[in-house]
């Protein structure tokens, strides 16, 4: 009786020693140096982690990073209760004053695929982004539709209903697929719009890229998009796309830079970093869902030094992790663009 | 335990009287400390959920409750979609479960030999233990495309002729995800049930027996009877659970924003809509509508809560007036 009761008194003991404990190193710890934290987007997250180790043993950095989503990412930097944060659409005028003091920079770029699930189909589909936008507003509802067939002369594309699948989660990837649609018709930018979750008029939605993926794998007749490192390592059939030069292109790497060719030869601003939709300049290769995914750290950081050689280091030497994940390194104009932000990030104390 | 000492002959109080005293107090203390710290953490939690959402309880008003829109693009929110979804769903699962959990606990305890019993028990037991995100996948990669393929055109053929049960077929949907609900609350209302019907007491129901009721006389007119009340508790615990389950339902369920008739096509709960978007959700309006959902999840939760002892207490009043 004794024995359990002090056995009792014991056990409250350590779950409030270990609710205290936790509680204190959940705190960020200020004072210390060599450690960031980051949370955000998990787009980029195959890419961070192989930083991670890297950085550890090039500058002594140790970084922890939460793939939470972007919308947490920018919410967890606007508090500041994180060292940076990582979203895959660049923060609108108004989240930029709500950060207060924050830098947007573009530290990896990769392309979003169209995977399709059309058993027996004699070669690869075809897609323009017209008809891929009218799919998704429910426009076009069979595979064996007049505007599909006229892309794809000689395939046997069969009568069978299109389950167009969308990530119900909010996500990056979404983003940029909306941002495409939007581009390429006044419909859906008025109807529907862009940005990481939306409204979508049709079709079922699935949580993180492993559910669209699963919904696709197991419905004949769906479609969704993923990125393209997603697609290429679960060996998912996606369309190749037709882009302003009027080619059918795919995501590989030599798709992503031709997109990249028609960027200013000096980026001021990140509004020039909108890749998606390239024009007919950009060339026949030019890849036309592709996108910058960034990083949001504050101007005003106790950790500045570390923030900016971390974040110098991801923009230069990281970026050769990138093509492994079919994330296409940074071109040279952005790289400088990146550079100019990095400066603005100072030290606070 | 002082009145002991006013006995003269009484020998003094011994340390261990005092130690049992002390135990007494600080068992006391602990069990205080407890309830309050539950009550305190459940109204913090209430307080902060209600604080996060105020962006969107301000700017929508309560006409959010009956508004069917989610527009992250628009910042245009409401909850009718969810609230459906959550409802039906969650109203489905309970109807299929609980004649299921009842006879699986009639059988363990009335019909299976003892060896049997046992392990059954522990299976469906275990049942409760799969994690609900594993549940969720299994849902999305087996379940659902079983019930697009065979249970759903089955249903069509029989019962087409109700709107609820016609339409195109999907793999994640309203069906799915309340048959997943269904699977998931099965353990507790059966564990709950087998416990109930094992302790009425054996000689009411061999007086029933001997009376000359059959088995299932006796089993309807004195187990159900007594167990009544329990039965009802566990049902509503069980449709507590069907609430508030968020992963397995956002994978299954389809996620639309679109309240839809049919109950093959996809929908969305308030749980599961919270899930998936808390997350990355981008504006202040749009977290907070998030939240919002939150706090209606609470107050429906909570009245039936209130609903169900209102129903218990029903039950054993009118057993104890019999």
């Amino acid at each position: 009786m004794k024995k359990s009761l002090a056995a009792g008194l014991a056990l409250f003991a350590l779950v409030v020693a270990t609710v205290v404990a936790t509680g204190a190193t959940a705190a960020p710890s200020k004072s210390q140096a060599g450690t960031l934290t980051g949370a955000g987007a998990t787009f980029p997250f195959p890419l961070i982690s192989k930083w991670i180790p890297e950085v550890g043993k090039a500058y002594d950095i140790n970084i922890t990073y939460a793939p939470t989503g972007s919308g947490a990412g920018i919410a967890a930097i606007t508090a500041r209760t994180v060292d940076f944060g990582a979203s895959d659409a660049p923060l609108s005028s108004s989240q930029l004053e709500a950060c207060k003091g924050c830098v947007v920079i573009p530290w990896a770029l990769s392309a979003t695929s169209i995977p399709y699930n059309l058993p027996g189909l004699n070669g690869r589909l075809r897609l323009d982004g017209p008809t891929l936008s009218r799919i998704y507003l429910g426009e076009i509802t069979s595979w064996n539709d007049q505007r599909i067939r006229a892309l794809n002369p000689g395939r046997n594309l069969p009568d069978t209903k299109i389950t167009p699948v969308f990530r119900s989660d909010g996500s990056g990837t979404t983003y940029n697929f909306t941002e495409y649609l939007s581009s390429v018709n006044a419909t859906w930018k008025d109807k529907v719009g862009f940005n990481t979750s939306v409204s979508f008029p049709t079709g079922v939605g699935a949580r993180g890229s492993a559910g669209v993926a699963g919904v696709v794998r197991n419905t004949p007749g769906a479609l969704t998009y993923v990125d393209v490192a997603y697609s290429l390592a679960n060996k998912f059939d996606f369309a190749v796309m037709k882009n302003r030069a009027g080619k059918y292109t795919t995501p590989g790497l030599r798709g992503i830079n031709a997109s990249l060719s028609q960027l200013p030869k000096k980026v001021t601003t990140l509004s020039q970093l909108k890749i998606v939709d390239p024009p007919r300049s950009a060339g026949p290769l030019a890849y036309p869902i592709v996108t910058f995914t960034y990083v949001i750290a504050p101007t005003q950081s106790s950790k500045a030094a570390d923030l900016r050689k971390f974040i110098f280091w991801a923009v230069t030497q990281g970026q050769k992790f990138g093509p492994a994940l079919l994330f296409q390194p940074l071109p040279k104009t952005v790289q400088a663009f990146a550079y100019r932000e990095i400066k603005k990030i100072q030290s606070s104390s | 335990m002082t009145t002991v000492t006013q006995d003269p002959a009484a020998p003094e109080p011994s340390l261990e009287s005092r130690g049992i005293r002390l135990g007494d107090v600080a068992f006391r203390g602990v069990a205080i400390a407890a309830a309050a710290g539950v009550t305190f953490l459940l109204a913090l939690i209430a307080y902060k959920v209600i604080e996060q959402a105020w962006p969107a309880i301000e700017h929508f008003g309560l006409s959010f409750v009956w508004t069917e829109a989610w527009n992250p693009v628009q910042d245009e929110y409401g909850a009718l979609t969810f609230i459906y979804g959550t409802v039906v769903t969650s109203v489905i699962a309970l109807l299929l479960a609980t004649p299921i959990s009842i006879a699986i606990a009639l059988f363990l305890t009335e019909i299976a030999p003892r060896r049997i019993a046992a392990p059954i028990a522990t299976l469906v037991e275990l049942l409760a233990a799969i994690p609900s995100v594993v549940l969720g996948l299994w849902g999305i990669l087996v379940f659902g495309p079983w019930v697009a393929e065979n249970l759903e055109p089955w249903l069509e053929k029989w019962l087409g002729f109700i709107p609820l049960f016609e339409g195109t077929f999907y793999q994640a949907g309203m069906l799915p995800a309340a048959l997943v609900l269904t699977i998931m609350i099965v353990p507790i209302t059966s564990a709950i049930c087998r416990e109930l019907f094992s302790r009425t007491p054996r000689d009411l129901t061999d007086g029933a027996l001997a009376l000359g009721s059959t088995r299932w006389e006796a089993i309807r007119g004195v187990m159900f009877a007594y167990a009544a009340p329990g039965i009802a508790a566990a049902v509503l615990l069980g449709l507590g659970r069907a609430f508030g389950e968020a992963i397995a339902v956002a994978q299954v369920i389809g996620g639309s924003d679109h309240i839809n008739v049919s109950l093959f096509a996809p929908a969305d709960t308030l749980g599961a809509r919270i899930a998936s978007q808390y997350q990355g959700a981008t504006t202040p309006l749009q977290q907070g509508s998030l939240l919002y959902l939150g706090a209606i999840l609470m107050v429906i939760s909570l009245v039936t809560n209130v609903c169900a002892q209102l129903i218990v207490r029903r039950f054993e009043k009118q057993r104890r007036a019999v």
